[in-house]
């Protein structure tokens, strides 16, 4: 499972970096700032394309703060397919990053992934990242049996 | 990464360890040819001469003009690219080409270098083994340890003869290299190929034989489009396949005339694999190589070939051709690759290094 996302600092506006306090998140890797959106950090978030407007959302419920969703980070694209999430008014939604985590490997991503955005019992926007079996080049390079789906691209 | 120790072709696994916070990027040929070619263009504007040696190598006539020295040409060349393409690349300027390769690898990374004169050049033969040289790889390199030739510039002290013997006329040529004479030609154009190949790794190992025999005509399609485009055809056809287990499976044969005819090569072919199979064995490596090269307009038709069957096979590859130029490589490809359906999902699999053209090296 992709457990972190990066984002060049120059891709998110100054506005909701201040509002959602992700100074803490930027790393400085090869001279260029980041931000690290990764899913074991206290407040798992990642950033969502919803209606042409960046916003940054939880991710996951793996902190069981909603008995109504699956606590964990990940949907399965089978499941969305099964119409598991249409029930819980979710929709679908493109997680931007420039590099995914999995394992402990950095690896590149052109545009980004695909999400289900649902909102959980109060209200609040939760997104899930979806995956699909790793490809071979994916399970060579991070070993992982689960890949999340990249936006018009193929690793 | 590089600075970090992680080597050309480390698995992934062992480069984290040495640099956890590096980025992998799946491969894409067809951008590398881009840059590749426009580095070219870049070496061309201050030499007439290059040499398109591999997809980042080029060799070049270093042109003094003027006041300019060749330290200043190597400098300015690098900074050259850099500015325009944001590439880091090292550039070195010396007697030959050998001596060349020997200094731009001393000046890595990003230097410039021009060591001209053989003072300046026994500083880096000195401490450079053997096996530095393009060349010269563990076995030469053994043969030549009993007689205390260890480091380049034991090499090019070492009597000329005794170099020959060792490693033949292709030993005695880097041997003139290494002393400053410029035996070694500048090739601004490829020299025909002796033979084409195409084929590679599996990515996955299997032991199936209807997806080892996919690979075989997805191996043939590929072979045979670089047949065609480099108008000859094949005389002789080898398969040799790689397995798992170390071992090697390897078969020959010819067809009855010259031939880049799909129908003709998969029938020499089939029997060469069925010589290379080795039974529930894992292979991991599948190569189809052409030999005995013949200039397509100077074969003879077959005695047993019936025309028609000729015309009709022509006619098939070239709608086959003009599909797969119009709709993309492989839009139109034998059923028989079907087995394939991951490889030919996967974008990355349609252009591989070997189809950069024009270069020497593979």
């Amino acid at each position: 499972m992709c457990v972190g996302i990066a984002l060049a600092w120059s891709e998110l506006p100054t506005e909701l970096i201040r509002r959602h306090n992700l100074e803490r998140r930027v790393h400085e890797r090869g001279g260029e700032r980041e931000v690290r959106f990764l899913y074991r950090d206290r407040q798992p978030r990642l950033p969502i394309w919803r209606d042409g407007r960046l916003q940054i959302v939880r991710w996951g419920n793996g902190r069981v703060q909603s008995r109504l969703l699956p606590p964990t980070g990940w949907t399965w694209q089978a499941t969305v397919e099964e119409g598991y999430w249409r029930n819980l008014d979710a929709v679908l939604v493109d997680i931007p990053a420039s590099l995914g985590f999995e394992r402990g490997v950095w690896f590149r991503i052109r545009q980004g992934i695909r999400g289900v955005l649902v909102p959980d019992e109060h209200g609040v926007a939760v997104v899930y990242m979806i995956c699909e079996p790793s490809s071979h080049y994916y399970q060579i390079m991070t070993r992982s049996t689960r890949m999340p789906i990249l936006i018009d691209e193929r690793i | 990464m590089k600075a970090a120790g992680v080597k050309t072709g480390e698995p992934i696994w062992e480069a984290l360890v040495k640099c956890s916070g590096g980025i992998y990027v799946k491969r894409d040929f067809r951008w590398y040819e881009v840059l590749s070619r426009l580095m070219r263009d870049l070496v061309h504007e201050t030499s007439t001469r290059v040499e398109y040696y591999s997809i980042d190598e080029f060799f070049f006539q270093a042109e003094g003009r003027g006041e300019r020295s060749f330290q200043d040409l190597a400098e300015m060349m690098r900074d050259r690219i850099w500015d325009r393409m944001g590439i880091p690349v090292t550039v070195g300027i010396a007697r030959t080409r050998t001596l060349a390769k020997l200094i731009s690898d001393a000046a890595k990374p990003h230097g410039a270098l021009a060591v001209m004169g053989k003072e300046a050049e026994d500083a880096y033969r000195a401490d450079k083994p053997v096996t530095e040289i393009t060349g010269i790889a563990g076995r030469r390199a053994a043969r030549l340890a009993p007689w205390g030739i260890a480091s380049c510039l034991d090499l090019a002290r070492a009597d000329r003869r005794l170099v020959r013997k060792l490693l033949t006329a292709s030993g005695e040529t880097l041997w003139w290299e290494l002393n400053g004479e410029p035996v070694q030609a500048i090739h601004s154009k490829r020299p025909a190929h002796k033979a084409l190949s195409r084929g590679g790794s599996f990515g996955e190992s299997t032991a199936e034989p209807v997806v080892l025999y996919a690979w075989l005509v997805r191996n043939l399609e590929r072979l045979i489009e670089e047949l065609r485009f480099h108008q000859v055809a094949a005389g002789r056809l080898t398969v040799v396949v790689r397995y798992k287990s170390g071992l090697t499976g390897a078969g020959v044969a010819a067809p009855a005339v010259p031939s880049d005819r799909f129908d003709v090569l998969l029938e020499t072919a089939r029997p060469c694999l069925r010589r290379a199979w080795m039974r529930g064995e894992p292979a991991t490596h599948m190569h189809l190589i052409a030999e005995n090269l013949a200039s397509r307009g100077q074969c003879a038709p077959g005695l047993f070939d019936p025309p028609a069957q000729r015309v009709q096979a022509e006619a098939v590859a070239r709608v086959k051709e003009r599909i797969n130029d119009r709709h993309g490589r492989f839009s139109l490809r034998s059923a028989a690759t079907l087995y394939l359906p991951a490889i030919y999902r996967d974008v990355a699999n349609a252009y591989d290094i070997c189809d950069v053209r024009g270069k020497i090296c593979f």
